[in-house]
């Protein structure tokens, strides 16, 4: 069962919930006087609003209940509605007591409970006082409640207060060390360690909130309220580029970046003065929501669809409110309009975007030419990631230090010199004669292949400079095969393919721009038989990028596409390293093969020489050093390196270089791209839709303006249109009353399990009254004064007694206050998906905490689950390094197919705004919890942990270890006495079976523990054991 | 009895008494709550997973208690299938009549040149009904005494992937409960040792097109009542074998050791969740040994296999999807949707339809004679076809998305036979007689499920939420 299903009974009873404390409470005081907003709104709006409510279109009997001007006048059928004060003259309390005829209907499916008919009989009784809704009413301080409070903290003062009231008292604080990990949790998502430090609490607050760890951890918080995921949700959900925003969020929340600038920068960043790439990055938030590339989707009809979910997502992440049913009409229990609804859409009709991420034929995109499925979302910017500059920097000092011990080698190994100096002599006639380092051979024989077989009457045009080129377009299959002789040459290390300047007029050259050539290389020996050579790495002086999952493809690999701008008087060129240096023999010829739809002659160059990053082969310092009779130790190093990669006599250095400059070009420098918003100056006309059907154009168009029904509303004129700025500002104006309550109510429930006001996605009228009012707008009102200090208001909570009290429930609350709502009593609460994952693998000493930040990860997944994922197909590839142990809010989120572990665990797809999990409790988690290798792996690398801790060397002693590690906390003998017979079964099953052992110890991807194998793998099912216990996966 | 066994028992009493108390949980409280009101039948509070639906008493008279849909994904023709159009032939590759198209919603044809293009196959009468099937499909045809075929669908979604949260929850809307999820939640399920909502895949050759888990998500229902999907590659549902070296025995003994952990903490700790997590999994254990033996074909007959075409057991086929769906429905699962991934066909639609039926048409077939001659037919609901339809007029070598009009058949529970329901204009554009929308087919289905569709419904954000959102008629025409 679930908090949110019992939100939804509380409304299913149409009862709020102090009422009902009231109704089954053990004494029943004098009632007081009966409340609008407690005890009669929530009833009018869950069953009268429908009819005699906001909308004046399914109004009955001319009848409006909400406002009491209306609702107290004689309607045109002369009926008196309410009279105050009488309630045997009011037309309403007559028909709600009428068995015959009642109010509301028995259609309705929603009849009154005796009491709740009793209660509206007593408020027209009192004179049928109407209160504003609380959640739009003005902000004001409320005065604290006198109380014997000692904490001095005036949340305390509010709850002591209220359980006065009810003759009840806080619980007792909880253990310290049951404390000491639950506060860890909370803040930082993350267990103690089992390193139990004797800290002031205070001190232990102050050290969790300035651990960038609390950033992550509010992350997973934001992030499902900004529906953060890194695929684009809708058809072949293809990915998009914008993890930076998601480590912005982390910053933010790690740096205490005040919410209202937080606010303002991701709703319009863009529009401040000179905005820098951080605030930038922040307005990637506007472009997270759902989009699609579908064949034969109408960019009107999406563009239509995205505006409407950015209403319902920012009305949902900063007013708590569901804008959602007034897309189609006036909302039926809330003041919200249908206008109101597209004027907060018409903020953002600036956002430029596309309704259909593609150039299709049937409504052409000519900003989006030559996207594919593989293609990222513009617009974008590049910015640098501080993750991926510091693996850069990390791959180059490695890079650097194995280039240096070979360096080293050459000065020390006899073999390796002998081989250096006879390469250098070998190498210098060429070099004499062919000063640049590069051969460029006049073709021998051009052919045009279709299928691989000469095309008989058709051969390649060949330039007087030696460049080749088709003699039409290539058709599919056909291909342009050039002959080389590669005269001088004794080894062939690197290919090089130039368009030259001056080789047609600028007309010519512009007409064939922007196309794509391929490449491929082959040597024919004197007897005819060829050998395919494969390519190590290309890369060209310019192209345009190839995609490839929605990223940039590194250096040249299938095809070089050539730039969509060709300049006459800039040479291309591209070089293709050979897979490894060729020796070459008398009469071999070189076989190139050049497909794509490219005309433009290509020059064909062939090097001795080769260099790590392809563009650096025979480079001219390079030459010179060869060339110098006395080096100095720069000189040296660079004959060393042309060595090392134009041989490869040096094999595993060789091989080591590549792979560690492959791993390194994967970092782009320390460069990447993310989504943003760009303003467009011609913002996209946006009207009220009937019926939110997106081809009905007869609804008046509307420009910005802030919700009606809040105060402080600022409208657009045809002179001055508002935007997203003004907006942003609005919203964390002291004029807005909405925004501080929605989100302290949120963060409430993050430390106490459930919001003040219990259904926290709904502050509007079918929502519930917070269960401590004054104690909310209190919250609200010092989180707006405080300059918007979120870690100055979570310090203020996890520091007061009602947070630091025993979760244990006690006996006779359970009847005085059945959903502890009052909290004498903290609340246990399942961790979130993100932290049962970063709970166990922190415990097996395996998580990844020294990298923040960065492109999402890929934990280990069930094989083809993503195997109805098409356009284009996706195949999921689980890292294999230090990726594998990062912590779950860096999980590649794929909406439409959410890693599994994170859906068992209520994780949300991120499709739209959503504040609240559900809390679930699945034989799915059980499965999880016992099978996924990830856990499995944990439970491996606990075992070795207990295993190799000198401290303990019994077993008793390590179950003891185990049981600080995990739940902080010293284990209770029968638990120690069950664990070792436990662990006994274990033992004698694994010495029996130790081929099962060695399996078991295979899972997952850390490397191996090399202890014996039955005992590891027993004390492996004894992790797994407490991996799996419900302790470990509850915060107390 | 194991040892853990009687710790178990002990804990469900506890977990009663926890809840006669009226206990301070709110998952108690919301059941304990639900009862205060009566919505919810009577589940053994001390079983969660003994969840008997929302529902106290059936709305209307049960007909049907599971359903197995169909779903051909990619949105088959309907002028292929059961919608013969006579007229559209004989105008093939002429001018489509502007008078049908104008100002009407297209797909990829938007802006272009509209051409009639009459099926390529041809139609008979067949079985006692007469209804009209193509002759792509002659197994299907032979059922045809058991079918109801509705020629006059329409959806309000022209794409594939909102089509289908359409089809699925009756709104495009992201977070609303998927059909299945509504009938577990209403209903319950008749099967402890499995889901109560299971998804199967499968794909053609051509016209695929993707789908995605949010088509089985519970929305915003808890996710106990989320569909759970089948694999076809490993673990046929995700994490349900044993870690490599772990054999079933072992597995208990860890198991009931977390049930004595967790014991354990429920004597010191008053949380209800943990009797909750202690029968899950007990649950999770349950089925590690029930989908193994339910996957396992072993004890289905040579003939069975080969009336249902079923190459390799288990190889994610839609024969042998079919068969699967038969032992899911002989073991109450109440939801198994079957997606077949093959009939997006804006071109080639020959070679397209030809594929998709040659694979769909025998299971199909299959299904419904096996499950008549095991007497399930009469309560299980059968629905086939597809999100959306696709145009008269042709797209090239094919025919586009089409939102007016297509066809479905049901057959079994409650449904009457070997009747055909509305019908098209002459050209198969415009569904023009008995129209059924979506939401009407969800609010009919339901109500053969005994629900009242207006009544099983559940808050979200201050609304109630239902499949059949502000409409749906029953469509009475249709029920025997």
């Amino acid at each position: 069962m679930t908090l949110s299903l019992m939100n939804k009974v509380t409304l299913i009873l149409g009862v709020p919930f102090v009422a009902l404390t009231g109704v089954h409470g053990a004494e029943t005081p004098a009632p007081a006087k009966v409340s609008f907003n407690r005890d009669i709104r929530p009833i009018m709006s869950d069953t009268c609003f429908h009819c005699h409510g906001f909308d004046a279109n399914t109004r009955e009997a001319g009848l409006r209940l909400d406002i009491r001007e209306e609702a107290i006048k004689e309607t045109e059928d002369g009926v008196l509605a309410i009279v105050p004060g009488e309630p045997d003259k009011s037309e309403i309390i007559i028909r709600i007591f009428d068995e015959g005829d009642p109010m509301p209907p028995d259609k309705a499916h929603k009849p009154f409970t005796p009491e709740q008919k009793e209660l509206f009989r007593r408020w027209v009784a009192e004179g049928a006082e109407y209160e504003p809704h609380w959640s739009y009413a003005e902000l004001k301080k409320p005065e604290l409640p006198k109380t014997e409070a000692a904490s001095g903290n005036p949340i305390d003062a509010f709850i002591r207060a209220e359980l006065a009231e009810k003759k009840l008292s806080l619980s007792p604080s909880a253990a310290p060390q049951v404390l000491a990990r639950r506060l860890s949790l909370d803040l930082t998502g993350l267990p103690l360690g089992g390193e139990t430090v004797a800290v002031d609490y205070e001190a232990q607050v102050d050290s969790l909130l300035a651990s960038p760890h609390f950033g992550e951890r509010m992350a997973v918080w934001w992030l499902d309220i900004a529906r953060f995921a890194d695929t684009v949700g809708f058809h072949g959900d293809q990915n998009q580029r914008i993890f930076p925003y998601r480590d912005y969020v982390i910053d933010a929340f790690h740096k205490n970046k005040p919410f209202d600038v937080f606010t303002r920068e991701q709703l319009a960043g863009d529009l401040l003065p000179e905005p820098t790439k951080e605030q930038l990055t922040a307005t990637g938030y506007n472009r997270l929501n759902m989009m699609t590339r579908e064949g034969g989707a109408q960019p009107k009809e999406y563009l239509s669809k995205y505006g409407a979910e950015r209403v319902r997502s920012v009305s949902a992440a900063w007013f708590g409110s569901t804008f959602g049913c007034a897309e189609c009409h006036d909302h039926k229990f809330d003041p919200i309009k249908a206008s109101d609804f597209y004027e907060m859409q018409s903020f953002f009709a600036d956002v430029k975007q596309w309704g259909v991420y593609a150039d299709y034929g049937y409504t052409p995109e000519p900003e989006l030419k030559g996207v594919n499925n593989d293609s990222p979302f513009p617009p974008e910017i590049e910015v640098e990631s501080p993750w991926l500059k510091r693996q850069h920097h990390l791959a180059g000092e490695a890079l650097d230090r194995l280039l240096a011990e070979t360096s080293a080698s050459l000065q020390s190994d006899a073999k390796l010199i002998a081989a250096r100096d006879e390469w250098e002599k070998g190498l210098a006639p060429f070099l004499k004669s062919h000063t640049d380092g590069w051969l460029t051979p006049a073709p021998l024989e051009g052919k045009i292949l279709k299928d691989g077989k000469p095309v008989a009457d058709r051969s390649p045009a060949v330039a007087t400079t030696g460049a080749i080129a088709a003699d039409k377009a290539l058709g599919r299959g056909e291909s342009l095969e050039v002959t080389l002789d590669p005269a001088g040459l004794s080894t062939l290390a690197s290919v090089q393919l130039g368009i030259e300047k001056g080789e047609l007029d600028a007309k010519t050259m512009a007409d064939r721009a922007g196309k794509a050539l391929t490449f491929s290389l082959a040597i024919r020996d004197s007897k005819g038989a060829v050998k395919k050579l494969s390519i190590r790495h290309a890369e060209a002086t310019a192209k345009r990028p190839v995609f490839r999952g929605g990223g940039e493809v590194i250096g040249v690999q299938s095809e070089w596409r050539l730039p969509a701008v060709l300049s006459v008087e800039e040479p291309l060129r591209s070089v293709w390293l050979v897979s490894e240096p060729v020796k070459l023999s008398e009469g071999d010829r070189i076989v190139a093969t050049l497909g794509g739809d490219n005309l433009l002659p290509v020059k064909l160059s062939l090097s001795p020489l080769a260099a790590l990053e392809p563009l650096e082969t025979a480079a001219s310092k390079t030459l010179v050093a060869l060339a110098a009779a006395t080096r100095d130790a720069e000189a040296v190093g660079l004959v060393d390196t042309a060595f090392l990669f134009s041989t490869a006599a040096d094999r595993a250095a060789y091989d080591a270089a590549h792979q560690l400059a492959a791993k390194q070009r994967e970092f782009r420098e320390g460069k990447a791209w993310t989504m943003v918003t760009l303003p467009t100056d011609k913002p996209l006309e946006v009207r009220v839709l009937p019926r939110g059907n997106w081809q009905d154009e007869t609804g008046p168009v509307v420009l910005p303006s802030t919700p009606s029904f809040l105060p402080g509303r600022l409208e657009s004129t045809p002179e001055k249109r508002l935007t997203r700025l003004d907006l942003a500002n609005w919203i964390t104006s002291d004029a807005n009353p909405i925004t501080s309550r929605a989100v302290m109510n949120r963060l409430w429930a993050m430390f106490f399990g459930t919001g003040l006001s219990a259904v926290i996605d709904d502050l509007g009228s079918q929502g519930e009254l917070p269960s401590h009012p004054e104690l909310l707008d209190w919250l609200a009102f010092e989180f707006r004064e405080s300059g918007w200090d979120l870690q100055h208001m979570v310090r203020l909570i996890v520091t007061s007694e009602t947070y630091r009290q025993s979760s244990n429930l006690r006996p006779e609350l359970k009847d005085a206050d059945p959903a502890n709502r009052l909290l004498a009593s903290q609340n246990p609460r399942r961790l979130e998906a993100e932290f049962v994952r970063d709970n166990a693998l922190s415990i097996a000493g395996l998580l990844n905490l020294d990298d923040i930040g960065g492109p999402s990860v890929k934990p280990y997944q069930p094989a083809g689950y993503y195997e109805a994922l098409q356009f284009p197909n996706r195949d999921y590839v689980a890292d294999t390094d230090a990726r594998q142990w990062r912590r779950g809010v860096y999980t590649h989120w794929q909406r439409t197919f959410l890693h599994p572990m994170m859906a068992n665990f209520d994780a949300p797809a991120r499709d739209e705004c959503a504040a609240a999990r559900v809390n679930s409790n699945t034989p799915q988690q059980a499965l999880t919890l016992l099978n996924d290798p990830a856990f499995v792996e944990a439970a491996r690398g606990l075992a070795a942990r207990l295993l190799g801790d000198q401290r303990a060397k019994t077993d008793p002693e390590r179950i003891t270890a185990a049981y600080r590690i995990a739940l902080n906390r010293e284990p209770a003998a029968r638990e120690v006495e069950a664990l070792t017979a436990f662990l006994k079964t274990q033992q004698d099953h694994f010495s029996a079976a130790p081929e099962e052992a060695e399996k078991l110890l295979a899972i997952g991807l850390s490397p191996p523990s090399g202890l014996e194998p039955s005992l590891h793998a027993s004390w492996t099912q004894l992790a797994r054991v407490l991996l799996n216990a419900h302790e470990t996966i509850t915060r107390y | 009895m194991s040892p853990f066994h009687s710790h178990f028992e002990a804990l469900r009493v506890n977990r009663r008494s926890f809840l006669q108390q009226s206990s301070y949980g709110l998952g108690g409280l919301a059941m304990a709550m639900l009862h205060q009101k009566g919505s919810a039948a009577t589940a053994d509070l001390a079983k969660p997973d003994d969840w008997k639906g929302a529902l106290k008493a059936p709305h209307s008279p049960v007909k049907a208690k599971r359903v197995i849909f169909l779903c051909m994904a990619g949105g088959p023709s309907q002028y292929e299938t059961f919608d013969w159009k006579p007229e559209l032939k004989k105008l093939h590759d002429q001018a489509f009549p502007e008078s049908f198209t104008k100002g009407q919603q297209l797909a990829q044809l938007q802006g272009a040149q509209l051409k009639a293009r009459g099926s390529f196959t041809d139609f008979r009468k067949h079985g006692q009904s007469g209804i009209e099937v193509s002759d792509l499909f002659p197994e299907i045809a032979k059922q045809a005494d058991k079918l109801c075929v509705i020629r006059s669908m329409q959806t309000e979604q022209i794409n594939h992937d909102t089509a289908h949260a359409f089809m699925n929850t009756g709104s495009i809307i992201k977070g609303r409960p998927s059909m299945g999820s509504w009938l577990t939640y209403g209903l319950g399920s008749e099967t402890e040792d499995l889901p109560g909502f299971i998804v199967l895949t499968s794909a053609g050759k051509h016209g695929q097109q993707p789908i995605s888990a949010r088509q089985w998500s519970s929305g915003v229902l808890p996710s106990r009542f989320q569909g759970i999907q089948f694999q076809s590659k490993g673990d046929a549902v995700h994490y349900i074998g044993n870690p490599d070296g772990v054999c079933q025995s072992t597995q208990r003994q860890v198991i009931e050791e977390i049930q004595r952990l967790n014991g354990f903490l429920a004597e010191e700790q008053n949380d209800p969740e943990i009797a909750t997590r202690i029968s899950q999994y007990e649950m999770a254990f349950k089925m590690q040994s029930s989908v193994p033996e339910l996957t396992d074909f072993s004890a289905e007959s040579q003939a069975t296999l080969d009336r249902y075409g079923v190459k390799e057991p288990g190889d994610g086929s839609f024969a042998s999807n079919c068969l699967l769906a038969r032992r899911l429905a002989e073991r109450g699962v109440r939801m198994i949707q079957l997606y077949h991934r093959a009939w997006d066909h804006h071109s080639q639609i020959e070679e397209g339809m030809k594929d998709g039926a040659s694979t769909v048409d025998g299971p199909t077939a299959a299904l419904l004679q096996d499950l008549e001659e095991r007497g399930l037919l009469e309560d299980t609901l059968v629905l086939w076809g597809g999100e959306f339809g696709r145009t008269p007029m042709g797209q090239g070598s094919g025919r586009d998305h089409h939102i007016l009009s297509f066809s479905v058949f049901m057959a079994g529970g409650g449904i009457k036979p070997g009747t055909t329901w509305g019908s098209t204009d002459e050209l198969g554009y415009r569904a023009v007689e008995d129209v059924v929308s979506v939401h009407d087919l969800h609010a009919t289905m339901l109500s053969l499920l005994g629900i009242d569709h207006h009544r099983l419904t559940t808050k979200f954000q201050g609304l109630d939420v239902r499949l059949t959102g502000v409409g749906g008629n029953l469509v009475r025409g249709i029920v025997a």
